[in-house]
């Protein structure tokens, strides 16, 4: 059981290696999108200088929090999307046949679909993520808090993705709901969550855990509660296995017509 | 003229086929705008409380506007479209056609914007009267003006956005430029009015571009007079012209470097 473990890690580590190398056959190319998106993000302060212009406080986050919270956005982004980049698409494999390539491979289906490429801009968000940190103010605590805490982000994040992708295995249009899933934990991620009230707050808490992934992370670097990191752990292990499962599950009603495909 | 009118028309028929799928794409459009609406209620403790000249009501329709302008021309396509033709040697299939590319361009993308924007409009519409319960005060005339300048806007987009696309003859991937380009839109012109910057960047911005392809339009609709309307229009056809010359410069240059092999 533990060798099987170990080989598949190995074989995901090996998978995000040889598409990192693929993607750095350019380099001018894959240092523009770091660099770029790293410019990308940082453009957002202008807002939040404006913003805090206009309000010093808003309920409770000033522009220090902010800049946290879009590092620690940013970095969950970025895991997410630079080691699982193909969960965000899995809707699309499953609805046209793509699993088949997949499904012949000695090795679990899921884990091998979500590593099979990697998103070189994503790598621009967890560095950015970093150097928000430091502007916050780094120290060896809250660099370890913030680095473990947006690991789980980000396999949160994914695990929803799966989650919500895996009902392309019963319903056609299911794209369009992961997508919507998928914007909603972007798009809310950036903003502080006391914004928000009433029941937009207790989606952003369940159905579509922003809250768990971002603006709990937030809390906890900003004053550490080992409560808090240990729900943020737990309720990652919980929503990692839920996606396991329900995707094997759909996985059962999977059916092709023998799509041809090469994978270069 | 009239084959680019046959492109548009052929690209219209074509979207309305695809109709629920772009307005289902307009649920990340409403859930923006829910985002900027808890924002701005925050902001504004008082909803009669005047910001920068701005109500609570104003800035809401403001954003609207915007990012309603900002979804119709849905860019990131665009420009992929565009840099991969490049990239890929597809665009060895338009330049041999007795039509100019830019042209091709436009007219196929004005096609698509036009489905959009008719959906788009509408929702916006009925979001902001959701929110608001109440449009602003504008009389069909001033519409009609409104209308007119958010046509120009698209039209400008389009072509700001190709000559992003077609830098793709020099560098491998023009996306990353079209981040900046988007996040320059976005920051300074979608999510509020000049008018909350600081003095000394109001006047630059007043005469960039963002006053051609989302303030200037926005704020007619927001607060119409007519001055405002001739400054605009002015200031959208000096920018038409501006965008398509450097647009058409960037094709002349790039298509000599074109080298397409096989197909």
């Amino acid at each position: 059981m533990l060798t099987e473990v170990k080989n598949q890690i190995r074989v995901m580590a090996l998978s995000t290696k040889y598409s990192l190398m693929r993607e750095m056959l350019n380099k001018v190319t894959f240092i523009s999108n770091v660099f770029f998106m790293i410019l990308n993000n940082a453009s957002f302060i202008i807002q939040w200088l404006i913003l805090f212009s206009l309000k010093e406080d808003l309920g409770g986050f000033t522009l220090k929090e902010v800049i946290l919270l879009w590092g620690v956005a940013a970095s969950t982004f970025g895991i997410s999307r630079f080691f699982f980049s193909s969960a965000f698409k899995l809707s699309d494999t499953i609805t046209n046949g793509k699993l088949d390539a997949f499904l012949v491979l000695p090795k679990d289906v899921l884990l091998s679909v979500i590593t099979t490429d990697v998103s070189v801009s994503a790598l621009g968000d967890m560095i950015y993520g970093y150097i928000m940190l430091i502007v916050y103010g780094i120290t060896v605590e809250n660099f370890i808090t913030f680095t473990i805490l947006t690991i789980c982000g980000g396999l949160i994040v994914v695990s929803i993705s799966v989650i919500f992708s895996s009902l392309s295995f019963y319903i056609v249009k299911a794209d369009l709901v992961s997508d919507t899933a998928n914007s909603l934990m972007t798009n809310f991620a950036t903003y502080p969550d006391t914004i928000f009230k009433g029941i937009t707050k207790m989606i952003l808490y369940t159905i579509v855990p922003v809250g768990i992934s971002v603006y709990l992370p937030v809390r906890t670097i900003i004053k550490f509660n080992v409560y808090n990191f240990f729900i943020i752990v737990v309720l990652c292990i919980v929503l990692m296995t839920i996606a396991y499962m329900v995707f094997n599950r759909g996985l059962k009603k999977y059916s092709s017509s023998n799509l041809m495909i090469s994978r270069v | 003229m009239r084959k680019y009118l046959f492109i548009f028309k052929s690209e219209v028929m074509s979207n309305l086929q695809y109709i629920t799928n772009i307005s289902i794409s307009f649920i990340g459009i409403f859930l923006m705008l829910y985002i900027f609406l808890n924002l701005w209620k925050f902001i504004y403790s008082d909803p009669n409380e005047l910001i920068n000249g701005y109500s609570y009501n104003q800035m809401i329709w403001y954003v609207i506007f915007t990012e309603v302008i900002w979804s119709v021309v849905g860019g990131r396509k665009m420009c992929a479209k565009i840099s991969e033709d490049v990239k890929a040697g597809n665009i060895a299939y338009n330049i041999n056609k007795p039509y100019s590319y830019i042209g091709y361009c436009l007219s196929t993308n004005l096609g698509l914007c036009a489905v959009r924007a008719m959906l788009y409009i509408v929702l916006g519409l009925l979001i902001g009267l959701l929110f608001l319960h109440s449009f602003p005060s504008i009389s069909i005339l001033e519409a009609i003006a409104v209308f007119i300048s958010f046509v120009f806007a698209i039209v400008i987009s389009i072509l700001m956005l190709t000559s992003i696309g077609l830098l793709s003859f020099f560098i491998e991937d023009s996306g990353p430029l079209y981040w900046m380009y988007s996040k320059f839109i976005l920051v300074l012109g979608t999510i509020f009015p000049i008018e909350f910057f600081p003095m000394w960047a109001r006047g630059i911005l007043k005469y960039s571009p963002l006053n051609a392809v989302n303030y200037g339009p926005a704020t007619l609709y927001v607060n119409f007079s007519w001055n405002s309307f001739i400054l605009v229009i002015i200031s959208q056809i000096v920018y038409l012209f501006i965008i398509y010359m450097i647009c058409k410069l960037i094709y002349m240059k790039g298509v000599k470097r074109l080298n397409v092999n096989g197909g």
